[in-house]
């Protein structure tokens, strides 16, 4: 249509693009409300998998080992998971909006949204990464400390060491950048909210 | 939730108004969706996420806002949350400032075909940042800027200086057919 001016409107391309009918029946509604708290429940039960080896593994590890350090090391793990998982699934987190969500502008969603993705970050960080990295240190432990006095040993452990600490290195960095970008984006949300109280 | 038969009066009224919301907007809904998410499959998951959404929410819908605000509220917001949760990445997404200076991906591309030409809309819509991208939508749909204030929360003047913007953007992009601008 070149010769109809309206052809390269962008509200008008934008209003008469095709769209598929794809209205959900009342039916159809109610079925996936009932998926979403079976999907809530499996997400749950996903979520305490890994930390439920944790509680496994340093209870075992604090049962069999002999050295107190060790011991206590895998003791702190156990209760740091076991409050872990009690401070994270108090408000377990489904992928449904707040029950308010519609009464907020899109400038007051967009914040919590940001706030809450950076305050989910810290708290698996705080509860769920902290007991992994304390049990597996308290494995580590008479190993490389035994280990150094057994030079043999120690050195045949230096290739998992080095790729445990690049997958620790690895997951921080990727992390930080991610919070530094979430950072951003609340500096903006600020600025524009600045601009609108002017 | 189990069948149609034990469906209390509140559920009544939200079904009412899904039905009246759906009917009415349910075209400019299935338009957000595809300024949000390029994929088709991933976009009738998000339509579909979009309308359940919605009918959740009219269990609180108290008239505060009109019908229509409502509705984009709740669009917007879902399918701003899809944007987070599938990008996980903010560095890929500009605001309104940035997309002024990126050149068009696909200039010169059958510039007068109406196919592409949405295609183009909807590539440069998809570039932006959740909040700019509620504005252009809304710009889009023919709102006024008080509509866009309410449903963004953002200020008038500050919709004014992004719509401004956004017709600047448009008309760059869209140079042959400049009447909106």
């Amino acid at each position: 249509m070149p010769d109809d001016p309206s052809a390269n409107d962008p509200r008008t391309i934008w209003q008469n693009q095709p769209v598929e009918s794809s209205a959900m029946t009342l039916e159809t509604i109610r079925r996936k409300a009932r998926e979403l708290h079976a999907k809530t429940r499996r997400e749950l039960l996903g979520n305490i998998a890994a930390p439920l080896a944790v509680i496994v593994f340093s209870g075992l590890g604090a049962a069999i080992f002999n050295n107190p350090m060790q011991r206590t090391a895998f003791a702190l793990a156990l209760a740091w998971a076991l409050a872990g998982q009690y401070s994270l699934h108090r408000g377990m987190w489904s992928a449904t909006l707040p029950g308010d969500a519609a009464l907020t502008t899109g400038l007051e969603f967009y914040r919590r949204e940001i706030e809450r993705r950076r305050y989910l970050f810290r708290r698996v960080l705080q509860w769920s990464f902290g007991p992994v990295f304390l049990a597996i240190g308290a494995l580590l432990l008479p190993i490389v400390t035994g280990g150094i006095a057994e030079r043999g040993v120690f050195r045949n452990m230096i290739p998992f060491l080095t790729l445990l600490a690049l997958w620790i290195g690895g997951f921080f960095v990727v992390r930080m950048r991610q919070q530094r970008e979430l950072q951003r984006e609340i500096d903006e949300l600020n600025d524009i909210e600045r601009d609108n109280r002017r | 939730m189990g069948g149609s038969e034990s469906i209390s009066s509140g559920e009544a009224s939200q079904d009412h108004l899904y039905r009246d919301a759906a009917n009415q907007y349910g075209s400019a809904l299935e338009r957000l969706a595809r300024a949000y998410e390029a994929d088709p499959e991933k976009r009738r998951d998000l339509i579909q996420e979009i309308h359940f959404q919605l009918w959740r929410s009219f269990q609180r819908f108290d008239a505060r806002c009109s019908t229509r605000t409502w509705v984009y509220r709740v669009a917007h917001h879902v399918a701003a949350s899809h944007v987070l949760r599938e990008r996980r990445t903010f560095s890929n997404l500009v605001n309104l400032e940035e997309l002024e200076t990126l050149p068009d991906k696909t200039q010169g591309q059958f510039a007068a075909d109406q196919r592409m030409n949405l295609e183009r809309l909807s590539v440069l819509i998809q570039q932006l940042k959740p909040l700019d991208r509620q504005v252009i939508i809304s710009y889009l749909e023919d709102m006024d800027a008080a509509s866009i204030g309410e449903i963004t929360g953002l200020s008038p003047a500050n919709v004014a200086m992004r719509v401004h913007r956004i017709k600047n953007i448009l008309a760059q992009r869209f140079r042959e057919g400049g009447k909106y601008a």
